[in-house]
């Protein structure tokens, strides 16, 4: 074969052009507009990758409270300006994310509703500059320097659920299943406790790899034939969906109960309506939580973002939440610097999607309800007021 | 029988035939036009994609396999035509493309259906008792589907002769087309059998995974696994291949916990690659 | 030169001209492009393509992050750990290019697939080894590099390390070895044919990248403080790929084009475009297909501008280390099977350690798989094949050509597209040059004396710049038979080299031939067809059938031999 190139070709120069002409304009795209005087809140949300599913959510809901708060005079006087970041990539891209909204932007606040390896690398990157309220589900023990957080812990949801699991379904011999990563060994510390608590037996506890492709017919095989009378699980997202779709495929979902611990809407969508019997989820918020605050909320939801609204759930809602939470520190401590922010938290009361909270020790006592499957719904039948987050900080 | 060991038993069995299902359209492509696609698993998605919109239209579910033949034979054909053909020769870039490939189906998937889960409703529910275990139908189901499809594929191929036919063909194009046979169309249409076989395997399996659009990376992976340990170009390596990755995987699963079954299946694969890298049934 | 110094001002001036945020996030992306140029160097200029670079990036912040948390009072002692953190990848990267390639020589998609999956391996025990790793949510509380507190600092020591490794890779790419490394990609075969240990070539490839990305990886621990299991994860691998291809991964900036364009650009706007993604598939996907050169392919222009165009000064090789003294070929009862087929039968043949010998016979007599048996390339199941009294059976090609033998195939096989200058020096460093001496760039410029006679024979040869392709079919294969005399071999065995020649180049080679054999004082065994050719050179002729001697001696003895005649009568040209 014989090239005859002895120099750029046409193509190459016209490639060359437009190429020059696409980089030449992007310093435009990227500078960030200059700004007002706004409150401006560096919301770190799920935009990429598998928990990305949220992400509207998130968004539709801190934008509802920052809307409402923004009618009502802002915080301060000034108007929140809310800044979705992707927080769904490895945690260096997220605290690249911060510096940039630190230095750039000038945030004056973060809400973050992500992991906790997403929040732990946050906390080391924001170092306490900047208020940082982080808002999902955890496994507790964040104290960090003006870190505030209004997550459920492990407390809120296995305390009260396990309690009544136990003594109203009679369960004696609990089954534990989870991801092998610090959310689930936490809460099944947690679930150790209450279970002996309780009088109950563990039966067994078992992990699997976290991101790696798991199936799960052996897993199930096991719990049939180690016979529990309910499994704890505290599996995530596709672990989730196929742990249960396998569960009742084999018809285990008849005799065992199963106690989901972070079961939402989306993920019982995918469980399915046959495979969502005898399953329950125990959260601080489900779109058919029956207080007067979350009926509201989801009508001011639905009003503001019509048809086409993302689906309601725990995670989305905590981002309503954040917003408030911000509104209620800030305005107490009468701005943002750091010192005044952590006195001023102890105490502070705010809304909630589904109810208001109180902060004590940069944690929340929750209302938390316990929901059972209908379908490809939830139907929440108890609600324990006020439970204590356990995870107070002490200073 | 201990019932466990049933049941563990019929679960070695469930994923080696599965497997094997899986592993199909991959080893067809891989096999017989020496192209990588690593979007095969996004194939296995748009099979499970079609299996969900088929159920939510009501149909039976059986309309589902001539629906994800439809879509997935014109997708293969017109990702065979853009982008395979053009760079035979350039394997890597082949496997870089697909991979591109692959991203942008799940991107269209995620802008049609989003990024939830979605659950495609088992269409043969319940348990049945099958040697003294209760086990579920569908499962058993699917096994027995799987053994007919190799079944009918060792019938067919013939042992490996229609195989190096077509390698050869495809390989010697220029001897192919003096005997008058289109290369381009053989080709072709072997990309999109591959890719045919990709989607019914998604479609088998849909009721029993979550669908959303990450779905496809776990069947790329097993499928490359069973055909680097099988070996290349004959049915009987594919079923060697399904039968270690999948028997090991599940086994050690069984009597330990998933993680071990998980490591095994990576420490056999790269001890494969590495010592026998022709895999157990190496064809020429 | 004047490329280097543009580049380091460019660094130098960069975070001033685009502020302390991208400054910030250059200078994490400088660390990444560390690894992707590793990247470049094993799929662009080696030919293979790791799918898992992502270990070895990981697995030295990892150490690196370690290594600062134990030496936390003594930060001097653990900056003094990077290196070896950054070693250790490199080292790992090489035994595993050494125990992988030597398996699987052939096929390339294997070991990215083995790449892959210690990759995927990796990032499980990253996430599954809490009490070291810290699991899933990662090695935190990594102290920071001494004496660099602020944010702009991060851009210097990142793109410090970059400027390292592109000055590292600038380096080798110059130098013997990375010619070696693209002469691997177009055609192993006959580099192995030089003599050269193309799996100890590939791995040193792949140890090179793994102390890029090591590099990378052990100043990402401190720069971040905090290490995660993507760090070691295939999203980052994928990455590298993306970026080396899309930037360009045959140039030496190529993939710091890639990372930083791309890599940045997604960060920046993923937040911003939604279907930023999506352009980005596509725009990959067009990439590959159509602008196989990326990024920097556009740029050539621009390189051309900052060529330098010195002289070069020859240099004057030394001598052969290849064994000298004239050697007699002797294949003695040697058999070769493949399945039923017997390609050699028994076959015994006894070469003069000096003179033109011809090897005639109908198609399929054995006479290629004759050679390919004496080259090492084809087993044989029995018999034995001594050179000078050495037995060569069970070698390596490599180790047959360190013995003085020399080949021409029967198609022009050189290196396509690398320049006549490198293909003959390739020859040259054949047999005289020691490992390390593949380190000096300066041996790119040796010459030989026979190497300046045959350049004054053949002016082309001389011209160093032109690309081998772009050479006629004749030029080609003078250009080859060139190559395989300049290792001075002491056997020399050529399979039809006349083939499509022209009647002038025919006779050229015919001159060249009869010099060399002069010259030389060793033994050329020449496969023809062409019986006026055969008449012409030969002293003795050999005539092979169904893989057996069928019979020996003069050309006029070979024309009268009435078994011959049964069975081939040579055409006259």
């Amino acid at each position: 074969m014989v090239t005859r190139k002895q120099g750029p070709t046409r193509r190459t120069f016209l490639g060359a052009a437009a190429a020059g002409a696409a980089f030449g304009t992007l310093p435009g795209l990227i500078r960030p507009a200059a700004a007002a005087d706004e409150f401006k809140i560096g919301l770190f949300i799920a935009l990429s990758g598998p928990a990305s599913l949220f992400g509207p959510t998130q968004r539709a809901c801190a934008e509802l409270a920052a809307e409402e708060i923004n009618h009502a005079g802002g915080i301060l006087g000034r108007q929140i300006k809310l800044i979705p970041t992707d927080a769904g990539g490895p945690p260096a891209e997220s605290t690249k994310s911060a510096i940039r909204l630190m230095l750039e932007e000038k945030v004056d606040l973060f809400v973050g509703s992500h992991d906790s390896a997403t929040r732990e690398a946050l906390v080391g990157t924001i170092k306490g500059k900047v208020p940082y309220v982080y808002t999902p589900v955890y496994e507790g023990g964040e104290c960090s320097f003006n870190t505030y957080v209004t997550a459920d812990t492990p407390e809120q949801q296995i305390r009260p659920s396990v309690a009544w699991m136990m003594k109203d379904k009679g369960a004696k011999g609990i089954y534990l299943i989870g991801d092998d990563y610090v959310w689930p060994r936490k809460c099944n510390e947690h679930a150790h406790k209450y279970i002996a608590d309780n009088g109950g037996k563990v039966v067994a506890e078992e992990y699997v790899p976290f991101g790696a492709p798991n199936k799960f017919e052996e897993i199930v095989t096991r719990i049939k034939s180690a016979k529990p009378d309910a499994v704890l699980i505290t599996l995530v997202g596709a672990d989730n969906v196929n742990f249960n779709r396998t569960f009742a495929g084999f018809g285990l979902d008849k005799d065992i109960a199963r106690l989901s611990l972070l079961l939402e809407e989306n993920t019982l969508h995918g469980i399915g309506a046959d495979s969502s019997k005898n399953l329950y989820s125990c959260m601080s918020y489900y779109e058919n939580a029956p207080s007067e605050a979350a009926k509201k909320f989801k009508a001011d939801y639905m009003a503001k973002f019509g048809a086409k609204a993302p689906q309601l759930g725990r995670i989305g809602a905590d981002c309503y939440e954040g917003v408030y939470c911000a509104k209620a520190l800030v305005t107490k401590a009468g701005g943002t610097n750091a010192q005044k922010c952590m006195a001023a938290s102890e105490g502070i009361s705010f809304p909630t999607a589904a109810g208001d909270v109180t902060m004590h020790g940069r944690h929340v006592d929750k209302t938390m309800f316990l929901a059972t499957c209908k379908g490809t719904e939830f139907e929440i039948i108890k609600t324990f007021p006020n439970v204590k987050s356990g995870d107070e900080c002490k200073a | 029988m201990d019932p466990l060991i049933v049941t563990q038993a019929i679960n070695v069995l469930y994923a080696v035939s599965t497997l094997a299902v899986l592993a199909l359209g991959l080893a067809v492509i891989f096999g017989l036009l020496g192209v990588l696609n690593i979007a095969h698993g996004e194939f296995v998605m748009i099979g499970a994609y079609c299996a969900y919109v088929t159920q939510s239209n009501g149909w039976p579910y059986l309309a589902a396999v001539p629906f994800t033949l439809a879509v997935c034979g014109l997708l293969g054909l017109a990702v065979e035509w853009a982008m395979i053909q053009p760079l035979y020769r350039r394997p890597f870039d082949t496997l870089v493309a697909t991979w591109g490939l692959s991203l942008l189906l799940r991107k269209i998937a995620e802008a049609i259906f989003g990024l939830g889960f979605y659950s495609v409703n088992i269409p043969l529910p319940g348990t049945v008792q099958f040697f003294g275990t209760e086990y579920p139908v569908y499962r058993l189901v699917l096994i027995a589907i799987s053994v007919a499809v190799v079944a009918s594929l060792v019938l067919w191929y013939g042992g490996s002769r229609t195989g190096s036919r077509i390698r050869a063909m495809v390989s010697n194009p220029e001897l192919a087309q003096a005997q008058g046979i289109s290369v381009r169309w053989l080709a072709a249409g072997t990309f999109i059998v591959g890719t045919c076989l990709a989607g019914l395997g998604g479609v088998m399996v849909a009721p029993l995974v979550p669908v959303q659009p990450f779905m496809g990376l776990d069947y790329v992976l097993r499928a490359f696994f069973v055909l680097i340990v099988g070996g290349l170009g004959s049915v009987s390596g594919l079923l060697s291949g399904a039968v270690v990755i999948g028997g090991f995987d599940s086994v050690i699963s069984a009597a330990t916990n998933a993680a071990n079954g998980y490591f095994a299946v990576l420490v056999l694969s790269i001890l494969f690659l590495w010592l026998r890298p022709r895999g157990i049934i190496a064809r020429g | 030169m004047r490329a280097a110094s543009l580049v380091v001002l460019i660094a130098v001036v960069l975070p001033f001209v685009l502020g302390q945020f991208w400054a910030y996030q250059l200078g994490l992306y400088a660390l990444y492009a560390a690894a992707a140029v590793g990247v470049g160097l094993c799929w662009g200029r080696a030919g293979f393509l790791p799918l898992g670079q992502s270990l070895f990036f990981g697995l030295s912040a990892y150490l690196s992050g370690l290594a600062f948390i134990a030496f936390q009072g003594h930060p001097v002692v653990a900056v003094l750990a990077l290196p070896f953190a950054a070693l250790v990848s490199a080292l790992l990267a090489y035994a595993i290019g050494v125990v992988v390639f030597r398996r699987t020589g052939e096929s390339g998609a294997y070991f990215s697939m083995i790449t892959l999956a210690l990759c995927l391996l990796a990032f499980q025990i990253a996430t599954s080894w809490n009490s070291v790793t810290g699991g899933f949510n990662g090695l935190k509380g990594i102290p920071g590099l001494p004496g660099l507190d602020d944010i702009s600092d991060v851009y210097y020591v990142g793109a410090a390390i970059l400027l390292a490794v592109l000055a590292f890779a600038g380096w080798v790419y110059a130098a013997p070895i990375g010619v070696l490394w693209q002469a691997l990609a177009q055609n192993e075969r006959r580099l192995q044919l030089f003599g050269f240990d193309t799996n100890q070539i590939k791995s040193l490839a792949f140890g090179a990248s793994g102390l890029m990305a090591g590099l990378g990886g052990a100043v990402y621990a401190p720069q971040q403080g905090i290490v995660t299991p993507q760090a070691v994860g295939f999203g980052l691998s994928a990455d590298l790929v993306i970026w080396a291809a899309v930037g360009g991964r045959g140039n030496l900036i190529g993939p710091v084009v890639g990372t930083m364009v791309v890599g940045s650009l997604t960060a920046q706007l993923r937040d911003t475009l939604p279907f930023w993604e999506v352009l980005m598939a596509v725009f990959f996907i067009v990439i590959v297909l159509m602008f196989p050169k990326g990024i920097a392919g556009f740029a050539e222009p621009l390189a051309w501008l900052l060529r330098s165009q010195r002289d070069r000064l020859v240099v004057a090789a030394p001598k052969s280390t290849a064994a000298r003294p004239p050697a007699r070929l002797v294949l003695d009862g040697v058999g070769v099977h493949v399945g039923e087929v017997t390609i050699l039968d028994r076959l015994s043949l006894d070469f003069d350690a000096a003179g033109i010998f011809c090897v005639i016979g109908p198609n399929g007599a054995g006479k290629t798989s004759m050679f390919n048996v004496v080259s090492g390339e084809l087993a044989a199941g029995s018999g034995t094949i001594a050179l000078g009294g050495v037995n060569v059976v069970g070698l390596p090609p490599n180790r047959v050509s360190g013995l003085g033998v020399a080949r021409k195939l029967q198609i022009p096989s050189v290196f396509p597209e690398l320049t006549i200058a490198d293909n003959l020096a390739i020859a040259l460093w054949s047999g005289r040059a020691t490992k390390l001496q593949l380190l000096a760039p300066r041996l790119r410029r040796w010459t030989s004396p026979m190497l300046q006679e045959l350049q004054s024979r053949y002016p082309f040869l001389a011209s160093g710049t032109r690309k081998a392709a772009e050479l006629s079919h004749g030029e080609q294969q003078i250009l080859e038979l060139a190559m395989a005399l300049l290792t001075e071999p002491r056997v020399l065995l050529l399979d039809e080299p006349c083939a499509g020649l022209s009647p002038e180049e025919t006779g050229a080679v015919m001159e060249i031939v009869r010099w060399a054999a002069k010259r030389l004082g060793g033994a050329i065994i020449i496969i023809e067809h062409d019986m006026s050719l055969v008449k012409e050179l030969a002293e003795v002729v050999y005539v092979l059938h169904n893989g057996t001697l069928l019979a020996r001696g003069s050309v006029a003895e070979i024309q009268a031999d009435p078994n011959v005649r049964a069975v081939y009568v040579g055409g006259e040209k």
